[in-house]
C-alpha cells in the first residue's frame, strides 16, 4: 500500500514537472511570438514617429505605404524568386511612395491648420486601400518566401524561420538607424530639425532635404515591415494597413510622440501585451484594443507617453 | 406613387445630411477634429434600438432619448478630450470610435456581433408608418433642427463659437469660456448624431456594430469636407451629392470608397474650404456669374 | 437641331419599349452577393456558380419556354445596400423570387422586406437564424428558406464525427467572434461534452483582421488536445493551419464550411494535408449532378468550385424547381417550396424544410493529396433536424 502510494506520488510529481516544463517552453514561445510581432510594430511605428517629430503631422497614410511595400515586395518576389531582393525592392518602392507623398501632399499644406494634412492623409490612405483592391484584386495573395534557414527548435519551443528573419531585419535596421542618427552629420541635422526647424535652417541646414530623407528612411522601414508581415503570415491583402494604421498611432503616442527609443519600447510592450493577454492570461479581450488601452493607461500617469517630454 | 426605392434613397440622404450637419457643428463651429463621429451615431442607434426592442419603449420616446444619451456621452467624452492637444484629440476621437464599436461588438448585452434586429418603423394612428410618411417626418425634424441652428448661430452662443473658430487664444483672452462652448458644441453635435442614429435604426430595422466604425466616420467626414467645413449648407450639399451619386451611376457605386478617399485628398489639398467654401471654384464661378448678370443689366 | 433631338428620343423610346417587351417574356429572378468589397472572393464565387446554373436552365429552354432573367446586384457586404437592393428588386425589377448569394448581414436585413412583400427568397449560405425567423413577432419568415446549415447544427455534426469517428477525447476550440463563429462553436462544444469529450480551451479571435494565431495556438498546444476545432473563413483557416504546423502542433485540425475553398488549399499549402472539415459539398459524390457541376465550373472559370458557389447554385436551382412546379405566382412558388420533399440538391438531399431550414446530412471531407475528398457523413436525424421554434 505504502509502496504503490510512493510510486503513485512520484509519478504525479513527474507529470506536474513535465507540465511545468511544457509551460516554461510555452512561455518562451509566447515571448518569441510577442517580440516578433512587436518588432514589426516597431518598424512601422518608427516611420510614423519620425514624421511626427519633424513635421508634426499624423501620417495615417504611412500604413498605406506599409501595404504598398508588401505588394511591391510580393510582385518582385513573383518575378525574381529571391526573398532578400524582394525585401530591398519593397523598401525602395515604399521609400519612393513616401517621398512623393511628402513632396506633393504635405509640403504644400504646411501653412494650413494641422487638420488639413491629417485629412489629406486619411483620404490618401482610404484611396490607397481601394486602389490595391482594384489593381491587385480583393483576395489575399500568398507571399511564400523561404530563405532556407529552417527553424530553431529546442524541444517544444520553435523559433520559426520567419520569426528569425523578422528579428534579424529589425535588429539590423535599428542598428543602422541608431548609427545614422548619432554618428552622421545628416542624422544630427535631422534631430536638430525635429527640435527646432527654424533655428536649424538658420545654421545653413537644408531643412527641405532633411525632411525628404526623413520620409525616405521612415517609409523604407514601413515597406520592410510590410514585406516581413507578408512573409510571416503568408498573406498580402488590400486592407492589411487598416489595423496597423491605428495601432501604430496608439503605439507612437504610448511611446511619446516623436521619441524614437520610446516608440521601440512601446512597440515591444504592445506586442508582448497582446500575446500574453491572448496566450497566457487567456482574457477574451479584442487583441487590437490592447494598444489603445495601454495608451490610455500610460497617458493617465505619463501624459506625454512612456519616454516623451513636453 | 413614389417608388419605395426612391424613398429609401431619400431617407438615407436626409439621415446622412443630419449626421454631416452634426459633425459640422463640432468641427466647423467649435473647430475640433472629430474623427470618430460615427460612435455617436452608433450610440444613438443602439440606444433607440434597445429601448424599443428590449424595453418596449415606443418610437416617439426611444428616438429622443437616443439623442439625449448621445449628448450625455458626448459631454462626458468631450470634457477630457478638449483639454487635450490637437493631435491627441484626433487620435483620441479615433480611439473612442474603436472602443464604442468594440463595446457593441463584445458585450452580449448589446447583441454582440449579431447586432439588434426587429426595430420597426413607428406606429401612428394605430398602424405602422409607411416609408414616405417616415421620410416626411425626418425631413420635418431636420428642418426644425436647421431653424434652431440658425437661431443659435445668431445668438451669443453662435458668436462665441465664431470667435473660438477664428482664434481660440484671442477669444479666451477676451473672456470667452472656451472650454464651455466647445463642450456645448460637442454635446449638440453628438446629440443630433444620436438622433440621426435613432432614425437610422428604425429605418434599417436591424443594426450591427460594423455600421458605426471608423469607415462610417470617414464617409461622414468626406461629406463635410467636400461640402465645406464650417459652412452652413456645405455638409448638407455634400451629403446630398455624395449620397445620390453612387445610386445614379453604377461605376461610381463600385468605386465609391475610392472616390471618397480621393475627394478627401483632393479637396483638402486644393480646395480646403470645400465646395461651398469661400475659396472654392464653385463660389468663384457663382460670384462671377452673379457679377456678370448684374453688370449686364 | 430640334428635329434631331425629337428623332433621337423616338429612337431611344422604341429601343426601350422593345427591350421592355423582350424582358416581359422573361422570368425575373433577383440575386445579390458581395461582388465587391471585403468578401469579394465569395461574392464572385456565388455569382459564377449561379450564372452557370442560369446558363444551364436557359440553354435547356428555360421554364416552359420562357428564359430566366437573372438580375444581379452587388451588396458590398453592406446591410444598408442590401436594403436598397431589396426594394429595387421588389419595386423596380418586380422579381418573383430571389436568391441570396450573400452573408448573414445583408441577407438578414432583407428577409423581413421580402417577407412583407410576399416574394420568396432562398439563401445559399447565410447562417443567421433571423433569416428564417422573425424575432420580434416570434414567428417564422415563411417566405424565406435557407439551403445552408445553421451554425449550431453544423457544429454539432462536426462534434459527432470528431468524437465518434475521430475518437477525440480532448478538444480545443478556436473561433471567430461573429455570429457564425459563436454559433458553430457552441454547437460543437455542447455536443462534444454530451458525448463525453472534454473541452480544454475555447478561444475567440477578432474577425475580420486576425492573422497572427501563434499566441492562440501556443496556448492550445499547451493542453495537447486530440483535436482542434477551428472556425474561420479561408484566410483565417489557412493561417491557423500553417502556423499550427510551424509551431509543431500535432493535434488533428477540424474546420467547417468556411474552410471549403480552393483559396484555403492554395494559401495553406502542404499544411492543409489531413485537415478535416464539415461542409455541404461532397467532391466524391458519384451523382452526375455533382460531378458535372464540378467539371463545368472548372471549365468555365478555371478554378475549383467551393462551398459558397455550390450553396448558391443549389439555392438558385431550388427556386427554379419551385417555379417549374408552380409557375410565376410568388405565393404559389412559396407553397411549392414549403412542400419540398426529398429534393436532390447539389449539396445534398434535402428531406424537407423545417421553418425554412433544411433537413440535410452534413458532409465530412478531408484534404488528401491537396484536394478535398469524402471522409464521411453525419445524418443522425436528431442532429441534423433543425429545432422548431415557438
Amino acid at each position: 500500500m505504502v509502496r504503490s502510494n510512493e510510486f503513485g506520488v512520484r509519478r504525479k510529481r513527474l507529470r506536474t514537472q513535465h507540465f511545468e516544463l511544457r509551460t516554461k517552453f510555452m512561455l518562451w514561445q509566447q515571448l518569441a511570438n510577442g517580440i516578433a510581432i512587436g518588432s514589426v510594430y516597431a518598424l512601422i511605428s518608427l516611420g510614423l514617429t519620425m514624421v511626427y517629430g519633424i513635421l508634426r503631422i499624423l501620417h495615417v497614410a504611412h500604413a498605406g505605404i506599409y501595404a504598398l511595400g508588401a505588394y511591391v515586395g510580393l510582385l518582385s518576389f513573383r518575378l525574381v524568386g529571391n526573398f532578400w531582393l524582394s525585401l530591398i525592392v519593397g523598401m525602395a518602392g515604399a521609400a519612393v511612395a513616401g517621398y512623393i507623398v511628402e513632396r506633393f501632399l504635405y509640403m504644400p499644406l504646411l501653412h494650413l491648420p494641422r487638420i488639413a494634412p491629417l485629412i489629406v492623409s486619411i483620404g490618401l490612405f482610404t484611396a490607397m486601400e481601394e486602389a490595391f483592391r482594384i489593381v491587385a484584386g480583393p483576395h489575399t495573395l500568398a507571399y511564400n518566401a523561404r530563405v532556407g534557414l529552417g527553424d530553431l527548435s529546442i524541444g517544444s519551443f520553435h523559433l520559426t524561420e520567419t520569426q528569425i528573419l523578422i528579428l534579424f531585419v529589425t535588429f539590423a535596421v535599428l542598428i543602422f538607424l541608431w548609427a545614422f542618427l548619432t554618428k552622421t552629420r545628416t542624422g544630427l541635422a535631422m534631430r536638430a530639425c525635429a527640435q527646432d526647424p527654424e533655428t536649424t535652417s538658420s545654421f545653413g541646414v537644408n531643412v527641405s532635404r532633411i525632411i525628404a530623407i526623413n520620409f525616405l528612411i521612415g517609409s523604407a522601414m514601413a515597406g520592410a515591415a510590410g514585406v516581413l508581415i507578408g512573409v510571416y503570415d503568408n498573406q498580402v491583402w488590400p486592407t492589411m494597413g487598416s489595423i496597423p494604421a491605428y495601432k501604430a498611432l496608439a503605439i507612437v503616442v504610448l511611446g511619446g510622440l516623436g521619441n524614437i527609443p520610446g516608440t521601440v519600447l512601446a512597440s515591444i510592450v504592445v506586442g508582448l501585451a497582446e500575446t500574453f493577454f491572448i496566450g497566457v492570461l487567456a482574457i477574451p479581450f479584442p487583441r487590437d484594443a490592447v494598444a489603445f488601452v495601454a495608451m490610455i493607461l500610460v497617458l493617465m500617469f505619463k501624459p506625454y507617453g512612456l519616454l516623451g517630454k513636453a | 406613387m413614389i417608388s419605395g426605392y426612391l424613398i429609401t434613397i431619400l431617407i438615407i440622404i436626409v439621415i446622412y445630411a443630419m449626421l454631416a450637419h452634426s459633425l459640422n457643428i463640432i468641427t466647423g463651429h467649435a473647430g475640433q477634429i472629430s474623427l470618430g463621429h460615427a460612435a455617436f451615431f452608433g450610440i444613438g442607434a443602439y440606444t433607440s434600438a434597445m429601448l424599443y426592442a428590449e424595453a418596449g419603449f415606443p418610437f416617439w420616446l426611444s428616438v429622443p432619448l437616443a439623442a439625449v444619451v448621445a449628448g450625455i456621452v458626448g459631454a462626458l467624452l468631450g470634457i477630457p478630450c478638449l483639454r487635450v492637444r490637437d493631435d491627441f484629440l484626433a487620435i483620441t476621437t479615433m480611439g473612442i470610435n474603436f472602443v464604442v464599436e468594440a463595446i457593441f461588438l463584445y458585450i452580449p448585452f448589446f447583441g454582440g456581433a449579431m447586432g439588434i434586429g426587429g426595430i420597426n418603423l413607428p406606429k401612428w394612428f394605430g398602424r405602422e408608418m409607411t416609408k414616405p410618411e417616415y421620410f416626411i417626418l425626418i425631413l420635418v425634424v431636420f428642418f426644425l433642427l436647421l431653424l434652431m441652428d440658425r437661431r443659435l448661430g445668431r445668438s451669443w452662443i453662435g458668436l462665441a463659437w465664431a470667435s473660438i473658430r477664428e482664434d481660440e487664444q484671442a477669444a479666451g483672452a477676451m473672456g470667452v469660456d472656451v472650454v464651455r462652448f466647445k463642450v456645448l458644441a460637442f454635446i449638440l453635435g453628438s446629440a443630433i448624431a444620436g438622433l440621426a442614429g435613432g432614425f437610422y435604426a428604425h429605418f434599417l430595422t436591424f443594426i450591427m456594430p460594423q455600421n458605426f466604425g471608423f469607415g462610417q466616420s470617414i464617409v461622414v467626414l468626406s461629406m463635410v469636407v467636400f461640402g465645406g467645413i464650417g459652412t452652413r449648407w456645405g455638409p448638407i450639399v455634400g451629403a446630398i451629392i455624395l449620397g445620390i451619386l453612387p445610386e445614379v451611376s453604377r461605376p461610381i457605386m463600385e468605386y465609391r470608397i475610392l472616390i471618397y478617399g480621393v475627394l478627401l485628398l483632393a479637396m483638402m489639398r486644393f480646395q480646403p474650404g470645400g465646395l461651398l467654401g469661400s475659396e472654392s471654384i464653385l463660389s468663384k464661378v457663382f460670384r462671377r456669374t452673379v457679377y456678370r448678370l448684374s453688370s449686364s443689366e | 437641331m430640334k428635329c434631331r433631338g425629337f428623332l433621337f428620343s423616338i429612337f431611344v423610346f422604341s429601343i426601350l419599349s422593345l427591350t421592355a417587351l423582350a424582358y416581359g417574356q422573361d422570368i425575373p429572378v433577383g440575386f445579390f452577393a458581395p461582388i465587391t468589397g471585403p468578401a469579394a472572393a465569395d461574392g464572385a464565387s456565388a455569382k459564377n456558380a449561379v450564372e452557370l446554373g442560369l446558363k444551364e436552365v436557359n440553354d435547356a429552354g428555360g421554364i416552359s419556354g420562357k428564359k430566366i432573367n437573372l438580375i444581379i446586384y452587388d451588396d458590398r457586404m453592406n446591410p444598408q445596400e442590401a436594403v436598397a437592393i431589396a426594394n429595387k428588386l421588389i419595386e423596380k425589377d418586380k422579381v418573383i423570387g430571389v436568391v441570396s448569394g450573400s452573408y448573414s448581414a445583408p441577407t438578414r436585413v432583407t428577409a423581413p422586406i421580402f417577407q412583407k412583400a410576399g416574394i420568396p427568397m432562398v439563401a445559399g449560405y447565410a447562417v443567421h437564424p433571423d433569416v428564417t425567423w422573425d424575432p420580434r413577432e416570434k414567428k417564422p419568415n415563411d417566405f424565406c428558406f435557407r439551403n445552408g446549415f445553421l451554425g449550431e447544427i453544423e457544429g454539432a455534426a462536426a462534434a459527432q464525427f470528431a468524437v465518434k469517428n475521430l475518437k477525440a477525447k480532448k478538444v480545443s476550440l478556436i473561433f471567430m467572434d461573429n455570429d457564425f463563429g459563436r454559433a458553430i462553436s457552441s454547437g460543437f462544444a455542447d455536443r462534444a461534452e454530451k458525448l463525453g469529450a472534454k473541452v480544454l480551451t475555447k478561444q475567440m479571435y477578432k474577425f475580420p483582421g486576425e492573422k497572427d494565431f501563434r499566441p492562440y495556438l501556443t496556448r492550445i498546444k499547451e493542453g495537447n488536445p486530440d483535436l482542434i476545432f477551428a472556425a474561420g473563413y479561408y484566410n483565417e483557416a489557412a493561417s491557423i493551419v500553417r502556423q499550427a504546423k510551424e509551431l509543431g502542433v500535432t493535434s488533428k485540425i477540424m474546420g467547417e464550411e468556411g474552410f471549403d475553398s480552393p483559396k484555403f488549399l492554395e494559401i495553406a499549402g502542404p499544411a492543409a494535408e489531413g485537415v478535416v472539415i464539415a461542409t455541404n459539398l461532397d467532391r466524391d459524390d458519384p451523382r452526375p449532378l455533382v460531378q458535372n457541376f464540378l467539371k463545368n465550373y472548372r471549365k468555365a472559370y478555371n478554378e475549383d468550385a467551393d462551398m459558397v458557389g455550390a450553396s448558391s447554385y443549389d439555392a438558385f436551382m431550388i427556386l427554379v424547381n419551385a417555379i417549374k412546379k408552380a409557375g410565376t405566382d410568388p405565393k404559389a412558388i412559396q407553397k411549392a417550396l414549403l412542400e419540398t420533399k426529398d429534393y436532390n440538391g447539389l449539396t445534398g438531399k434535402i428531406s424537407r424544410f423545417v421553418q425554412g431550414e433544411v433537413v440535410k446530412p452534413v458532409q465530412i471531407q478531408v484534404v488528401k493529396g491537396g484536394k478535398f475528398h469524402r471522409l464521411g457523413v453525419v445524418d443522425n436525424p436528431e442532429i441534423i433536424t433543425p429545432p422548431t421554434k415557438q
